[in-house]
């Protein structure tokens, strides 16, 4: 079984090495989309486009307007006494944020009454509508205090004062957090695409079946066919870590051994789909479909673009099989936080479990088949 | 000494339809065994099921004394196939599929390298051991598929239509090789859809629609099937003018286009079974220039009659 699966895993490398559409697949890809993808989905919100309506026209209300607006989040695009002017630029898309400062503005503050501030967001994206309100609220809190002190009033009742720090990725860098996710599709995606394409065009060329008259075990073909691959993957693990550490100055804070012991965990069962999808599948067309379809809802599942906790509760439950969830979940544990054995565990006994499983089972299933 | 392939009522249906029907036969040792049909008369069924690669609805067989259905894994030991479609990797060089399909077989080191030489200076495939095998001219490929069966010595070699999209010489070439590896012991099964070459083979089977509708040597299947003495005519008048002339007369069995002319078969006792009695009638015909041959019967007589039987 040595010399048989050596000889497979041997013809694979010489056949992968000659093939430059299967390299590009196999490294350039990987670090090409890592960094588009990095550059381009960028989490933190700022410069959001807002109008300014401001009625009052006062000292006071332009100061409040100036105040807010001073930082990164709001980018004035327009200024109008008139609330419909407002309202027409967030129609027209003009502006994502409205802020209304109405007449009588500077009145009331300086009676002590409460001064009305309207903010007007578009809610088609949700995340902007809901950090401009914050931002807002915010502000508007800090400044009622400042006045207080001001006028000398010290507020008699303590109050909380809610301080929020982050730990582990302290400047809320989304790309630091979004490289982990980035790494487990790609190895997914790589290694199980190139794995099942594989079989799969041997099927179509007739070469299986001249494979499958000599005495070859199953279990030979099945080693020789996905350990250069496992060796690929791991690589492109090692490759997107390095990139994501020079283009996007991710750290890598726990343990290197760790990791790769996560990776090979992780590469079982997409090695093990792989194999899987090539059983099923009559020809590369197919076997590209189906692997397709298991992949995209893997990405969607594993918490990577969308959090977990946001999903509907049933959801939730379900993302504990995705293989994609665990592996995203080590990574960013390792390499932001620390995270050693203990801490990561249920992550790697799940990983692990899935892991022999599918791949055990695929590689039956395929060996019933060939045999 | 008993037969290397022994074939027991072998059948393979898929749904209603029985692709190979009840299929006996057996090849000895240094016997060379054609297996002859029309598209779809189930000669790659035959093959794929000794083989190992499809299990038979019926029947059963014994390859070098393993049945098929128990023990594939020691069938495959004993056996060489090369497939109807070209099947070796065409992004290999032939030295790379050949140490590819050697490891296959289990061989290894010093072994295995003296095998993959000795078959790239058997098959003439030296000087190309470095080109990649989808560059090579087709016969050189059957000669690699050819080797590449022999490698781990098998003492069965089963050959589905090797020569299909072969130029003639390299046709005549590639059974050479065939005949000398048969007279090494190797037994040698053979489909082929070019009737001449059946004429290599010691034995011929003749499937028609998934039956084995004949089993002998050829100079026995012409002497049993077709019996009868045969002339080629011709002459300075279009071939069906040759034909009116003949067509109905007493004593004439068959009539074939053969290039130009025309085959004639004839009973043995018939007073036209004679070359000067043919030239005399196509003459009264107002036929110029009749020429007539004597000439034998061919395998593809046989297979017609044999067709033409299963039609009436
Ligand atoms: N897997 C299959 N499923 C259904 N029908 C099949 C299958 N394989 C072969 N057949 C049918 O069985 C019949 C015999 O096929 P086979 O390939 O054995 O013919 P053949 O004699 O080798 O013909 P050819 O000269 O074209 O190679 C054909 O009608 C074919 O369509
Ligand atoms: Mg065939």
């Amino acid at each position: 079984m040595r010399v048989e699966a050596l000889a497979v895993a041997r013809k694979e490398v010489r056949q992968t090495l000659r093939d430059k559409r299967t390299l590009v697949v196999l490294v350039i890809a990987p670090l090409l989309q890592l960094t588009v993808l990095g550059f381009a989905v960028n989490l933190e919100v700022e410069g959001l486009p807002t109008v300014i309506v401001d009625a009052d026209r006062t000292a006071a209300s332009r100061d409040f307007a100036a105040d807010l607006t001073a930082g990164e989040l709001f980018e004035v695009v327009e200024r109008s006494p008139v609330a419909a002017d407002g309202v027409a630029a967030l129609v027209a898309g003009e502006a994502e944020v409205a802020l209304v400062l109405p007449r009588g503005f500077a009145r009331a503050e300086l009676a002590g009454r409460p001064a009305p501030v309207q903010v007007l967001t578009d809610g088609s994206n949700a995340n902007h509508a809901i950090v401009a309100r914050n931002a807002v609220e915010a502000f508007a809190l800090q400044r009622g205090l400042q006045r207080l002190r001001e006028r000398g009033a010290v507020p008699t009742m303590g109050r909380p004062d809610v301080r929020p720090r982050v730990l582990y990725n302290p400047t809320l860098d989304s790309r630091v957090y979004f490289v982990p996710g980035v790494a487990a599709t790609l190895l997914l995606v790589v290694t199980f695409i190139v794995t099942a394409m594989g079989l799969a065009r041997e099927k179509e060329a007739g070469t299986l079946e001249q494979v499958l008259v000599t005495p070859l075990p199953p279990s030979a073909l099945v080693v020789g066919k996905t350990l250069p691959y496992a060796v690929v993957g791991m690589l492109d693990l090692g490759l997107v870590v390095t990139a994501g550490a020079a283009i996007f100055d991710v750290p890598l804070r726990g343990s290197l051994f760790l990791l790769a012991f996560a990776g090979a965990l992780y590469l079982l069962t997409t090695l093990g789909l792989g194999l899987l999808v090539a059983t099923l599948a009559k020809n590369q067309q197919q076997a590209f479909m189906a692997a397709f379809f298991i992949i995209l809802p893997m990405v969607l599942l594993s918490g990577f673009m969308s959090p977990v906790p946001n999903m509907p509760e049933w959801l939730q439950y379900a993302t504990l099989l995705d293989p994609v969830r665990h592996f995203v979940e080590i990574l960013r544990g390792v390499l932001l936080k620390a995270a050693g054995w203990a801490d990561l565990a249920p992550q790697l006994v799940a990983l692990g479990g899935m892991g022999v499983l599918v791949f055990l089972l695929s590689a039956r299933a395929l060996s019933r088949k060939l045999a | 000494m008993s037969a290397l392939i022994d074939v027991d009522g072998l059948t393979r249906r898929f749904g209603d339809f029985t692709a190979v029907d009840a299929v006996s036969f057996q090849v000895e040792p240094g016997e060379i065994f054609g297996y002859l049909g029309a598209n779809g008369a189930g000669k790659s069924t035959t093959i794929r099921m000794l083989c190992g690669l499809l299990a038979p609805t019926e029947g059963r067989a014994t390859i070098a004394g393993h049945d098929i259905a128990r023990d594939p894994r020691a069938v495959k030991r004993s056996i060489g196939y090369m497939s109807q479609k070209f099947s070796l990797y065409l992004d290999l060089t032939p030295a790379e599929n050949l140490e590819f399909f050697a490891g296959a077989q289990g061989l290894s080191g010093a072994e295995r390298r003296r095998r993959v030489r000795d078959a790239l200076e058997h098959s003439g495939l030296d000087a190309r051991r470095d080109t990649l095998t989808g560059a090579l001219p087709g016969g050189l490929r059957q000669r690699l598929a050819l080797a590449s069966a022999r490698l781990h010595q098998p003492r069965i070699l089963f050959l589905d239509e090797p020569t299909a999209g072969v130029a003639p010489d390299a046709r005549r070439a590639f059974w050479r090789d065939i005949r000398a590896v048969a007279a090494e012991g190797t037994a040698v099964f053979v489909t082929t859809h070019h009737l001449d070459e059946a004429e290599y083979c010691g034995r011929v089977g003749l499937m028609v629609d998934g039956r084995l509708e004949a089993l002998d040597t050829p100079a026995e299947l012409k002497r049993t099937l077709v019996p009868g003495v045969f002339f080629t005519i011709d002459g300075d008048a279009p071939r069906a003018d040759l034909r009116r002339a003949l067509d109905g007369a007493a004593g004439v069995r068959g009539l074939q286009p053969f290039g130009r002319r025309l085959r004639v078969r004839l009973d043995p006792d018939a007073a036209l079974a004679d070359a000067d009695a043919l030239t005399a009638r196509l003459a009264d015909a107002g036929v110029a220039d009749p020429r007539v041959e004597p000439t034998t019967p061919n395998l593809e007589d046989v297979f017609l009659e044999l067709v033409g039987r299963e039609a009436a």
